[in-house]
């Protein structure tokens, strides 16, 4: 299945220059970093942008490094650089668990998480661990730099707070300053690569707070702030879980497509809640915990 | 487009070129640097077969555009095969691969892996080539060489040689090293034009009007051509099919005109200007509606339509065929029943997923012969259809000529003639100039053949001491738009739907429907695991009724040597009770076990299958056999090598004959000018017919050296035997001759001249005891099926009740093969039949809309196995209870493997949970769902 859009490409070696094919393509640009969802697209006709900007030339969206207590991801650091990263691995783990479920190795090694979040689908894997981490996205555009939480950066499938002639730098993720246990449980069709049905994203921080995150149950990925409310400051018990449960419906609205009805989401939202809020507080705890990547469903 | 200079490093050589910045990194490796390791298998990401290493990293090439290669370091399987590693050679002592188009992608990914982590766990394995997909090996063949494991089984005494045992695969190196060409990586030069499909965009319509004048007029196009250019019926068991839709298009997808260019990019650009005014009609897609006589009947000239005899459509409706049965009485039998049990099950449709798809090229030369080139497994009987199709434009069998290079699987999806005929008659529009049609990985789902669905009601009599009375067994076959192949698997399900089981009073209906869904055809079990899915859920239903032990009850019932067929007919010898005994013992049939958590639930079941080649009855079979100076031989056939190792096969047994060993034969794929006739390569009867000719001609070649030795040195014959290549004697031990010395020169007598000349064996094969005749109304007088290859399947699962998800713990799987010619080969079928036969009951099926388009016509959406679903252990049992006219005693067993697993697991989730489900796929999500219904 040969491309048959015709488009410019691009590959500017720094920011301003980026900046600037950008602005002048306007919308009809397309921004190209692992490629694994643009290629698709391209391939089957769902875009036909007059010009690609290929951003692997500019050398400081390659970074991966630690700075004032955050992790600074740039926009080219693929999903295998991430599992090989000793931060994420060790500070960062429910990213690291995300990012291990993320498609395969030949795909990781080219994704990255940036482009993940761009695509904005509502499925991304990548996007509960952003969300529970609070981690910040990092914007450049004709009129300067931009920011935005997570929560704000998805506005609605393969919708973004993106505007045209901008260009995400990376996303800047706040180590937690309290001992956590994490957890990341995905919802798919078998064991092999396959997109979200259910995913959520748990983190349990010393102290009893508790960070909950969906995505595939929504138009965009969120925090269940009801959940996380309930829970807070709270021993995890069978009866607390339950309630937790009980409010899922007023936290994600799955709906019924190909992959799986909303019947079932729901339902497996329930279990994986449950399994999950254990894995993580276990985790924290260190006890007989289940290994991180290790499948919980 | 502004073409973009690139400088990259390709296997270790600096290059540099222009691209076009919307080539992909695959297209310029394989069209413009001849690179054919990484293959097109969907181009979208999701099957790794494209895997190449950017920068020591494997990368999907087909999702990376040529330009982004510019100054990277790209290696290929070809660059790491200049120096093979110890991971290769491992893969060929495993005889890991079956087709082989998935090697390099995997052989990649494990050097991946291997680089990293020296001695990874199986997990990490199987995460490292979960993102390869293979169809044909069930994965486990792979896992066990990177693991480096050897195998332990020891070979039984054995008085053959060569015959039964596990020698490595004659054509495994050539695919660990990239080497194996498949169709897509034949190369034709600047002179290739390229075609694209314009397809119906409804699944019933009548077309009014196709204006090609804006296509046509698209710089680099050749040429349009539409339904008016080939009004020719093509089919092969009965002629319902036009190479492109005349005035009535039949499903969502059907070819209704195609643009030929210089290249596939104008080409596909061309073909969406390509205007095309539909009349919609009313269409129907459920069997069971579609004999409604409100139904739009789909083939209102079905009458006139040309079939084979056995088929018996009914003008005026849409019923294709029907296939009665009707043994003894089924009223009396359910009169002597102590239980009558009855239930509908439903099995939807499937998709072969061969990783290769199918890739086809035609040439009509100036003088008028037209060669194909074809991803097939029925080189003959394409060129027979070829022929036949095209003889309005004058072409005759000997004008046209197929070669066929090596399958990337096919599962039946690339037997008869399906969108190669597309190829054939494009290239007459192009005299002169190949042109070449690449199905895409979506067209690979709708519009090739499908498995068919099917609605089957199952009737079961039977009493208290566990004795089957009588046997109704109806089914609705959604057949789809156009049945010229699929109404004989319903035919064949018709001869044999009552399994392996003695039934006095049988009555079967196996109805062939039209519907506006993409044609069904063969898929590897031809029918056989859709009806086991019914019948083998009821036997265990029954057993349960009656308080009898499943297992007990099958092993009553089972049919035994001589026993009366459905169609009349007596069973052929077989082992199916060593087979149920030693797959029960396998599973510990009646022992206990314990989940591993209190919400998971483990069930256990065992189930019989069987099958009998369905092929026209007189299918032959041909091989000619030459020798070499040096004695090494070349052995031509036309059964085709789709991975199940055939070549290999038909190489030990005239190795076994001839004593020259396998590795100094040369098996290759055919080309129907020079090799010998072979029907197809389908119903898992190739190792049987093909082996039987392949035998012959090496008797036949060892006759013509028993009668040159006597006749120039005038020992008796009959007294000569070979062995290490040597004919020796058995009356003058210190006498031999070695082959090399006479094979091709003769040998010379005192006179100094010379007597022989160069040996060649010719063998063929056909049954002749079979005819597909009988009684329409009863299927009796007949001999249909050659024989039936029978088995026993047991399966250990273990159920999330929770999540509805169900684990495989073990999976035995116990089939009488009659004589394994090769056990590695055999166990390589079992452990990729199974995975493929359990992916159809826990998650694959296809899904249509409303107006019968598919929606999930990509790796994406339609879940085919990848290394991290295998069972957690595959145990294969080979049953050896001879078959007397095959070659060493040996029968088919390829499609068998995965008869099972359906109703093996609909069996085992019932033991596990108490849930009964009827309607496949049995996805986590139904199975949940129902639990949660159930108090």
């Amino acid at each position: 299945m040969p491309i048959t859009c015709e488009f410019e490409y691009h590959k500017p070696k720094g920011l301003p220059q980026a900046i600037a094919i950008l602005r002048r393509h306007g919308k009809s640009a397309s921004v190209l970093a692992g490629g694994t969802d643009l290629l698709v697209w391209l391939k089957e006709g769902l875009l036909s942008p007059a010009a690609l900007v290929d951003v692997k030339g500019i050398r400081e969206l390659h970074k991966l490094e630690l700075k004032a207590g955050a992790l600074l991801v740039g926009a080219c650091v693929t999903f295998t650089e991430l599992l090989e990263s000793r931060i994420v691995r060790e500070k960062l783990p429910l990213l690291w668990e995300c990012s291990h479920t993320v498609a395969s190795v030949g795909v990781r090694n080219r994704a990255t998480l940036v482009g993940n979040i761009c695509s904005a689908v509502p499925c991304l894997d990548g996007a509960p661990a952003l969300l529970d981490y609070d981690a910040v996205v990092l914007v450049r555009g004709p009129k300067g730099r931009r920011q935005f939480s997570t929560a704000d950066w998805f506005v609605g499938p393969h919708k973004t707070a993106l505007r045209n002639g901008e260009l995400v730098l990376g996303v800047k993720i706040p180590l937690p300053k309290k001992k956590c246990g994490a957890c990341y449980v995905k919802l798919g069709r078998y064991s092999g690569e396959d997109l979200a049905q259910v995913g959520v994203g748990i983190l349990a921080l010393s102290g009893g707070e508790y960070r909950v995150a969906f995505c595939a149950v929504g138009p965009v990925p969120a925090r269940a702030t009801k959940i996380e409310r309930l829970l807070h400051g709270k021993r995890l018990t069978d009866a607390l879980v339950r309630e937790a449960q009980d409010l899922l419906p007023e936290e994600i609205q799955p709906i019924t497509d190909i992959r799986a009805s909303k019947e079932y989401r729901m339902h497996m939202a329930k279990i994986m809640l449950e399994r999950g809020l254990w894995a993580a507080v276990a985790r924290l705890a260190g006890e007989a915990a289940p290994a991180y990547g290790e499948s919980l469903i | 487009m502004k073409q973009i200079p690139i400088r990259f490093q390709l296997n270790g050589v600096q290059r540099s070129m222009e691209v076009a910045p919307n080539d992909t990194l695959l297209e310029v490796l394989r069209e413009r640097l001849g690179i054919k390791s990484p293959k097109t298998g969907c181009d979208r990401g999701d099957c790794g077969t494209c895997t190449v290493f950017l920068d020591g990293r494997t990368v999907r090439s087909c999702l990376v555009l040529a330009a982004e290669a510019d100054g990277c370091e790209i290696t290929t399987l070809e660059g790491i095969s200049q120096n093979p590693t110890p991971l290769q050679r491992e893969f060929a002592k495993h005889n890991s691969f079956q087709c082989g188009f998935c090697a390099p992608g995997v052989v990649l990914s494990a050097t991946e892996l291997l680089e990293k982590n020296k001695q990874p766990t199986r997990e990490e394995i199987q995460e490292a080539i979960g993102g390869n997909l293979c169809r044909c090996t069930g994965y486990t063949p792979i896992i066990d060489a990177i693991a480096g494991l050897t195998d332990e089984s020891v070979c039984p005494t054995l008085q053959t040689k060569v015959v039964g045992h596990s020698v490595e695969r004659i054509d495994g190196w050539e695919k660990i090293t990239g080497a194996a060409r498949f169709a897509d990586d034949l190369e034709f030069g600047p002179g290739l034009l390229h075609a694209c499909i314009v397809e119906s965009p409804h699944a019933h319509a009548r077309i009014v009007r196709i204006d090609t004048r804006k296509a046509s007029k698209l710089p680099g196009v050749v040429k349009v051509v539409t339904g008016k250019d080939f009004p020719f019926k093509f089919g092969l068991y009965m002629q319902d099919r036009y190479i492109f839709a005349q005035d009535r298009v039949r499903f969502v997808g059907e070819q209704v005109a195609a643009v030929i260019a210089c290249d596939p990019k104008t080409a596909q650009r061309a073909a969406a200007l390509v205007e095309v005014e539909y009349e919609p009609l009313a269409p129907v897609f459920d069997p069971v509606q579609a004999l409604e006589k409100s139904a739009p009947v789909l083939h209102p000239d079905l009458g006139g339509y040309d079939h084979v005899p056995w088929f018996f459509p009914k003008p005026k409706t849409n019923i294709a065929h029907w296939r009665k049965i009707r043994k003894g009485d089924t009223a009396k039998g359910f009169e002597q029943a102590d239980v009558i049990l009855e239930d509908t099950y439903r099995v939807p449709r499937y998709a072969h997923c061969a990783i290769e798809p199918h890739a086809m090229i035609g040439l009509l030369d100036a003088a008028g012969r037209l060669t194909m080139w074809t991803a097939s497994q029925s080189p003959f009987t394409q060129r027979h259809l070829f022929a036949q199709a095209l003889a309005p434009l004058g072409l005759s069998h000997k004008d046209v000529r197929v070669i066929t290079p090596y399958v990337g699987g096919g599962f039946g999806g690339k037997a008869g003639v399906s969108c190669e005929i597309l190829a054939a008659a494009l290239a007459t529009a192009v005299k002169g100039q190949p042109v070449k049609v690449m199905w895409s990985r979506a067209q690979e789902f709708y519009n090739t053949y499908q498995r068919q669905g099917v609605v089957a009601k199952v009737k079961l009599g039977v009493k208290k001491d566990g004795a089957i009375t009588a046997l109704e067994h109806t089914l609705w076959w959604d057949a789809g738009a156009y049945v010229e192949y699929g109404a004989n698997v319903v035919n064949a399900v018709g001869l044999s739907a009552t399994g392996p089981y003695r039934v006095d009073n049988v009555k079967i209906d196996s109805v062939c429907v039209y519907t506006n869904l993409p044609p069904g055809g063969p898929y590897r079990g031809f029918g056989y695991s859709e009806f086991f899915f019914g019948l083998e859920s009821e036997i265990t239903r029954a057993a349960q009724r009656i308080g009898m032990d499943p297992v007990a009850f099958r092993r009553k019932n089972a049919i035994r040597e001589g026993d009366n067929l459905p169609y009349g007919a007596h069973m052929n010898p077989n082992g199916l009770l060593e087979a149920i005994d030693r797959a029960a013992a396998a599973i510990g049939w009646g022992q206990a076990e314990k989940a591993t958590a209190p919400h998971k639930a483990i069930g256990k079941s065992l189930v019989l299958f069987w099958k009998a080649p369905a092929m026209p009855p007189n299918a032959g079979s041909s091989a000619f056999l030459k020798f070499n100076e040096d004695a090494s031989l070349n052995i031509l056939i036309s059964g085709m090598e789709i991975g199940q190792g055939l070549l290999t096969a038909m190489a030990q047994i005239a190795s076994e004959i001839l004593t020259v060993p396998v590795s100094k034969i040369r098996v290759e794929t055919p080309d129907t000018d020079r090799n010998p006739y072979e029907w197809q390569t389908v119903a898992s009867h190739v190792t049987w017919g093909c082996g039987n000719a392949v035998q012959k001609a090496a008797l036949d070649a060892r006759q013509q050296i028993f009668d040159l030795i006597e006749r120039a040195l005038h020992i008796k014959k009959d007294d000569l035997y070979l062995e290490e290549e040597k004919v020796k004697c058995r009356t003058q031990p210190g006498w031999e001759l070695a082959l090399k010395d006479f094979v091709i020169g003769g040998i010379e007598v005192p006179d100094h001249t010379f007597r022989g000349g160069p040996i060649m064996g010719r063998g063929m094969f056909m049954p002749e005891f079979s005819s597909a005749m009988s009684d329409p109304e009863t299927g009796q007088g007949g001999h249909p099926n050659v024989h039936y290859t029978t088995g026993a399947g047991g399966i250990v699962i273990e159920v999330d009740t929770q999540t509805g998800k169900t684990k495989v713990l073990k999976a035995a799987l116990a089939v009488d093969v009659g004589k394994a010619i090769n056990p590695d080969l055999i166990k390589g079928q079992i452990t990729g039949g199974l995975l493929q036969g359990l992916a159809t009951v826990l998650y694959e099926d296809m899904r249509f809309d409303e107006n019968g388009r598919l929606l999930n016509a990509s790796f994406a959406d339609y879940k085919i196995p990848t290394a991290l679903d295998i069972p957690a252990e595959v145990i294969p049992l080979i049953v050896e209870s001879p078959q007397p006219d095959g070659p060493f005693g040996a029968r088919g067993m390829g499609e068998h493997t995965m008869i099972p697993a359906a109703a093996m697991v609909a069996n085992a989730i019932e033991d596990a949970t108490g849930v009964r489900l009827n309607s496949m796929p049995l996805t986590a999500e139904k199975l949940a769902l129902a639990l949660k219904e159930t108090p």
